[in-house]
């Protein structure tokens, strides 16, 4: 245990060495430009201790974060709309939404690729051009026809915008996935006079286990930052996206860097998570761990 | 037999006595801005006319104007030049009232980079809204003969985001600011006012009219929308004056309403009573003068104006006859 | 409602065309592989005209695919403007940057198992963060050209490259990296000859997935602070004037764009890993 920790918290105090650095250097600017309008000077030693106070720092020392996400998180009740747990709790349904509707039909779409050739050849092209087509352009449109069909929730949209980046490294990875097994095993089967579907579930989906898991992890991390990209334009009302975008327009950065940060442990769980499911597959599978 | 199917088909809503649902949808967030609709909702207003209102909070995506072509909304929240550009498109938006009497729309300068007039504004960056707000500045810039599309001797438009950093940053020599909103916010970072230059858009005779009640003139056609209309006006008029008679309490009253939980009892008390500056001259009535000189900015937009024809039936003074008598 | 039924029509025959020719000779050469999704992709064209006409859908609400086309064809000094600024000043810069950082990274944490120990977990873990949140901090840092388009591409594709390629690295087989030992291999011959080939399906996975993130980043760092033109800035300023065919039209230039972009990648990935099961049909 000591020996996998002690690396990662060694890099981990660097990054914080260098984060109290780059806070001091990129908030002196202002520290500076205060005092000269004041028409007064600072030293180097005065203004060190006021780069790690500012309300609107460029970049707020770690300590202005966690206090921010502390009182985030700990400092209110639960249901308030002020608490963090809240705003995180709402992207966490909507991530969860929309991995559960990317995951589906990742794996419909592979296995129909895998199958049909005419799938393959007509859909394969359009699902890669989907995704480089940006989400964030396509959500307001989305959240009008949504409307127009009359569906007035804003979770709806979310979950859809969620998928839709979620679903893609499911399907690029099963496709790869089901196609891995190489001729020689694809002959064996053969050899026993195994049918199609004997195939895809003897030899073509259990080789695909692997890449299924290994994209289960970014599909996830997708499925959140989909969330959080379409809790911008939904209004921007609740939801750790909201959040963001309000902090940074409302000029309060310290909002938007605790929301980043409570993303950042969301995105953290989610991962244990998947990370834990994936294990315990990869064990029953008789995959040593 | 029809009509009189109708009819009895009428009298029996009537005698239900049903809450007409009107959905509004807001500019942009919950904040003092739209305090009326929040104090008409919160103290009952709406309700002692017989209506149900949902309120809509809008965003840095939300074009009101498409989500009421989208059929989201009964009733929009809108600057004028925005809904006459529609009206342009092709979605024909009326106005039906006009809570905000003057416009609170200013470009807000550090002084430092020697700023003084409009005049001194080519060759520097300004910061500028967009998303259908862009437009009282284009006309402006066009009638000082300033041009846009950053050739020389023109100006530098940036696209500011949702802040004030642009000019805390010094990314831009000025930017657009509200008098309710975001010049607090470069007050708030500390810069102190004789440091500031403004502009505000009513002093400079470009002044365009802010935050109009717009509907879609098909539907005003129908008489029974065109009564929830005139309730509708009526309650949210009340509110906005019980708003400017107690600004704290509706600061209150919006802050409950904040989804977000991000806004700040100071900010929303201090907006409010802005706002209540914006709001003070007008009962609702549309003030046609003002909106005759809006399409005329407008119009002045060099060669390439905002709209190319002055508008016909872009306003109606039914609701508002009927609201205020 | 002719309009409706005549596009349906149109979709049921293309299906079957293209499935006929999926089974043919024709569909197992180039000019078949182009044509089948080609012709999908004008079915889908001609079932949203005919929705859009049958069912006589606003233009503010959704426009006609003809109506794009027709914005497209008369705008595009102003698309390809847009294309140029977001494209390749933003997304394709800050691609090149954050691959060649995560490269240099990843070969540099390779050598010391120290700082891979150390890495590896946080890179793992940032790789998987809504880091598009980053945006609004880098606009405010870098100004609002394309310098912070660039930086958030960087942030964005940087940890997706270095995790997969990581990955990749320890993909070789012991049995593999046993025999060049015995070969007398330096670690150099066996990184260059056995490991980064070896990794190189998964590099090229990283590739795949950073290249849809770049187009998306560049434009999400557009909605909070850019100048007068760029594709993030057009989509967010048309929205709001209605214009929603120039809106399509710069998603259609965006997909056009992502779309090049992934083609090369997956081109380059098929000479470089032609010995992958996967690149065998």
């Amino acid at each position: 245990m000591r020996e996998k920790a002690l690396p990662v918290l060694a890099v981990l105090g660097i990054i914080v060495v260098i984060w109290y650095a780059a806070a001091v250097w990129m908030n002196s600017t202002w520290v500076y430009d205060q005092a000269e309008r004041a028409g007064t000077t600072v030293s180097f030693a005065e203004m060190v201790p006021q780069t790690m106070a500012q309300e609107r720092p460029l970049l707020p020392p770690p300590h202005q974060v966690a206090a921010e996400l502390w009182k985030g998180v700990a400092g209110q009740a639960v249901t308030s709309k002020r608490s963090l747990v809240y705003h995180g709790f709402v992207t966490f349904r909507g991530t969860m939404m929309g991995f559960a509707l990317g995951i589906v039909f990742g794996v419909a779409m592979a296995v129909s690729i895998v199958r049909f050739r005419v799938m393959e050849m007509s859909v394969m092209p359009w699902a890669i051009i989907s995704q480089t087509i940006p989400i964030v352009a396509l959500a307001p449109m989305i959240l009008t026809v949504a409307n127009q069909l009359g569906i007035d929730s804003r979770e709806v949209p979310k979950a859809i915008i969620s998928a839709y980046l979620s679903f893609f490294p499911v399907l690029v990875s099963m496709v790869k996935g089901l196609r891995s097994p190489d001729a020689m095993q694809l002959d064996l089967l053969k050899t026993y006079n195994a049918s199609e579907g004997e195939t895809f579930w003897k030899l073509r989906l259990p080789a695909s286990m692997p890449y299924f898991f290994a994209s289960l992890k970014v599909a996830v991390a997708a499925a959140l930052i989909g969330t959080i990209v379409g809790e911008l334009p939904t209004g921007a009302i609740e939801g750790l996206g909201a959040r963001m975008l309000i902090g940074s327009q409302f000029g309060e950065p310290l909002i938007m860097w605790a929301a980043l940060f409570a993303a950042a442990i969301l995105a953290g769980l989610l991962i244990l998570v998947v990370g834990a499911v994936e294990q315990m597959a990869r064990r029953r599978m008789g995959v040593p761990a | 037999m029809k009509k009189w199917l109708t009819g009895a088909l009428f009298a029996a809503m009537a005698g239900t006595a049903q809450a007409e649902d009107v959905t509004l949808q807001l500019k942009w967030v919950t904040q003092a801005q739209f305090a009326g609709y929040y104090v008409a909702q919160a103290k009952g207003f709406y309700e002692e006319e017989g209506l149900n209102v949902t309120i809509k909070p809008g965003g840095p995506d939300i074009a009101p104007t498409q989500v009421i072509a989208g059929g989201g909304a009964d009733v929009i929240v809108e600057w004028m030049p925005a809904a006459l550009a529609a009206r342009e498109k092709g979605l024909p938006l009326v106005n039906i009232a006009q809570p905000f009497a003057s416009s609170g729309m200013m470009l807000t300068c550090l002084k430092e980079t020697g700023i003084t007039s409009p005049a001194d504004f080519a060759d520097k960056t300004l910061g500028v809204w967009f998303f259908g707000n862009e437009y009282p500045f284009l006309s402006w810039m066009s009638q000082l003969g300033l041009a846009t599309d950053g050739s020389a001797g023109g100006v530098t438009v940036l696209k500011q985001g949702f802040n004030v950093d642009p000019l805390l940053q010094k990314q831009a020599a000025c930017i657009s600011t509200m008098t309710y909103n975001e010049y607090w916010q470069v007050i708030d970072a500390g810069i102190a006012p004789e440091d500031l230059v403004t502009f505000k858009y009513e002093d400079q005779g470009v002044a365009t009219l802010e935050d109009g009640l717009y509907v879609l003139e098909d539907r005003l056609a129908d008489p029974a929308f065109q009564e929830t209309m005139v309730k509708f006006v009526r309650a949210s008029m009340k509110g906005w004056k019980y708003a400017e008679a107690n600004p704290d309490e509706a600061a209150m009253i919006v802050l409950e309403n904040d989804e977000t939980g991000a806004q700040t009892e100071n900010h929303q008390k201090r907006m409010m009573g802005e706002v209540a500056k914006l709001t003070a001259g007008s009962n609702g009535a549309l003030d046609v003068a003002a909106a005759e000189r809006t399409v005329a900015s407008l119009l002045s937009g060099g060669s390439d104006p905002v709209i190319t024809k002055a508008p016909e039936g872009a306003w109606t003074s039914v609701i508002t006859d009927a609201a205020l008598q | 409602m002719t309009w409706l039924g005549g596009a349906i029509l149109f979709w049921m025959a293309a299906w079957a065309v293209n499935a006929a020719v999926a089974r043919s000779a024709f569909g197992k050469g180039r000019a078949g592989r182009l044509f089948v999704p080609v012709l999908f992709g004008i079915t889908v064209l001609v079932l949203w005209e005919g929705v859009v006409r049958g069912f006589g859908v606003q233009p503010v609400i959704l426009p006609a695919p003809s109506l794009i086309g027709v914005k497209i064809a008369g705008s595009l000094e102003v698309l390809w403007a847009d294309f140029m600024q977001t494209v390749v000043k933003g997304a394709l810069s800050g691609f090149v940057m954050g691959v060649g950082a995560a490269f240099a990274t990843a070969i540099a944490i390779d050598r010391v198992p120290f700082l891979q120990r150390g890495l590896l977990p946080i890179g793992n873990f940032v790789a998987a963060l809504p880091i598009v949140g980053l945006a609004p901090i880098l606009v405010m840092w870098f100004g609002f050209d394309w310098q912070s388009k660039a930086a958030v591409v960087v942030v964005m594709v940087f940890f997706p490259v270095l995790v997969n390629l990581v990955a990749g690295l320890q993909a070789s087989e012991r049995m593999q990296r046993d025999l060049m030992a015995t070969w007398g291999a330096s670690y150099w011959q066996t990184l260059l000859k056995l490991r980064l080939p070896a990794a190189m399906p998964f590099f090229f996975n990283g590739l795949k997935i950073a290249s849809t993130l770049a187009l998306i980043g560049a434009i999400v760092a557009e909605f909070f602070g850019s100048p007068i033109y760029g594709m993030g800035f057009r989509i967010s300023t048309e929205v709001g004037r209605l214009g929603l065919d120039m809106v399509w039209a710069t998603i259609a230039v965006a997909a056009l764009a992502g779309s090049m972009l992934y083609g090369a990648i997956t081109l380059i990935e098929k000479w470089v890993t032609f010995w992958h099961p996967s690149q065998r049909h």
